[in-house]
């Protein structure tokens, strides 16, 4: 079951923000990945994908309105799950 | 009772602050942010904000928990955000707080307003008066983990440095396998060795100098001219008439100092050759040498102690060969011996005293017959 799972490729809604929104050129997007994956992977996907290397090194993913801040740990996304690419923030 | 908000409308600060008055809290804190008119002396003309909206929600409601975990006397909690564009001097964040007592209610708003702008998904951007793009800003209390490029790429083994790295060092290492002991006896030789040499190039170069200073010392204690000089060159200066800082050379002397060090592959070349040699010394004084020189000297050659032995005897023989045709007695006289006939050359030439005999021999026969 895990193997299938692991091969397994769906699609994810990903929201892009301030600074990326600009590179990307949407704030909104459907990308196709593996169910299970690796942060740090799917961000370098993102950013191979959608233009942001040029803030490669100060965005963080929040996986349906959670930060993901650990990048080598092993996420799990389901079909239409929401993935917001988040550069460094400045509210208040 | 926790309000959060945001809104696109100008805030009414008053009406938040309604909203957090209770008659049980005798302090009401709030904290207003607004906007400013410049930024590193650029003129600001406006603001932008944008929000994740869900997430900000969901970030600020968990801020009012923590609030409440921390400080549990709080009543009220009201955070509202602005987004959108924002004028200068308008209110973008007002955050309140209300408690029995100030000390909650002061604290818990600077903690509030730290936290939203550490961690709720709300960015800005300033808009200025001569760059209408205007810039996306970053709150210093903003603690994304950094990271290297190298973090994302880490299968790409192209970009891996550490190759680089091996090459350019490798044409320097010397490996060396000896075990602890015998490596740090072989560095601290080194050492010394280093530390010798060192010792004795000051040696060189400061003795002649400190010798000569001595005796200028004596010799100039009347003199008004100071000496100073040079530890490798020992050029002695002598200041200028009338003048304080320009000094002129009396003397230069460069005998010692790196440039007089001996030419180290010339003497090692000298070093080379005297081992081929140390064959022929010994041979020069063995005895047949010593002999055939003496032979030599006595038919008037110049010893040649270098020249090929075979060449030597060939001119001895071709000198008697020459005796020999110019005097045909004389092989006659040097076959009186009969006995020795079979001896060697060198045999041969003792006779060679012979004629000096036979000379007075003569001048005895001579006076005899005057008589």
């Amino acid at each position: 079951m895990m193997s299938v799972e692991n091969s397994e490729t769906i699609n994810i809604n990903v929201l892009f923000f301030a600074k990326s929104r600009e590179l990307a050129k949407t704030s909104r997007a459907v990308f196709a990945v593996e169910s299970v994956v690796k942060t740090g992977q799917l961000l370098k996907q993102l950013i191979d994908r959608f233009d942001l290397s040029a803030i490669s090194n100060c965005i963080i993913l929040a996986h349906n309105e959670n930060y993901l801040e650990n990048l080598d740990e092993e996420i799990r996304l389901q079909q239409g799950d929401e993935i917001a690419v988040i550069p460094p923030i400045s509210g208040g | 009772m926790d309000y959060i908000k945001l809104v696109n409308d100008k805030i009414n600060v008053q009406q938040v602050h309604n909203l957090i008055v209770d008659d049980g809290c005798g302090a009401c804190s709030m904290f207003v942010g607004t906007t400013r008119d410049t930024f590193e002396g650029k003129k600001v003309t406006s603001l932008e904000y944008e929000a994740y909206e869900n997430m900000a929600l969901k970030e600020m409601s968990k801020i009012c928990t923590e609030l409440r975990t921390r400080w549990p006397n709080l009543k009220h909690i009201a955070i509202y955000h602005r987004l959108g564009s924002v004028p200068v001097r308008e209110e973008s964040v007002v955050i309140a707080t209300s408690a029995p007592h100030r000390a909650a209610a002061l604290e818990s708003v600077s903690f509030a307003i730290d936290e939203l702008k550490s961690r709720v998904p709300i960015w800005k951007k300033e808009i200025y008066e001569e760059d209408p793009v205007g810039e996306w800003k970053e709150n210093k209390e903003c603690q994304w983990p950094q990271r290297s490029p190298l973090t994302l790429k880490a299968f790409d083994f192209s970009s891996c440095p550490i190759e680089d790295q091996s090459l350019t060092s490798d044409n320097k290492l010397v490996q060396i396998r000896v075990n602890d002991a015998d490596l740090n006896r072989r560095v601290e030789c080194f050492l010394k060795r280093k530390r010798d040499e060192i010792n004795l190039y000051n040696i060189n170069d400061f003795k002649k100098h400190s010798t000569d200073n001595e005796s200028n010392c004596k010799n100039n204690e009347d003199d008004f001219t100071e000496e100073t000089s040079c530890a490798r060159t020992q050029s002695f200066l002598v200041k200028q008439h009338q003048s304080k800082g320009h000094l002129k050379v009396r003397r230069a002397n460069n005998n010692s100092g790196p440039q007089m060090r001996p030419n180290y592959s010339q003497e090692l070349n000298k070093l080379m050759a005297s081992q081929e040699t140390p064959n022929n010394p010994t041979d020069n004084n063995s005895l047949p040498s010593i002999r055939l020189r003496n032979i030599e000297t006595y038919m008037g050659f110049n010893s040649d102690d270098n020249g090929n032995i075979l060449n030597r005897i060939k001119k001895l023989e071709n000198r008697i060969l020459l005796l020999e045709s110019s005097s045909p007695e004389y092989k006659y006289l040097v076959q009186l011996p009969k006995d020795e006939q079979s001896t060697s050359l060198r045999k041969e030439k003792k006779k060679i005293y012979m004629p000096d005999r036979l000379n007075c021999f003569i001048e005895k026969i001579k006076s005899e017959i005057e008589q």
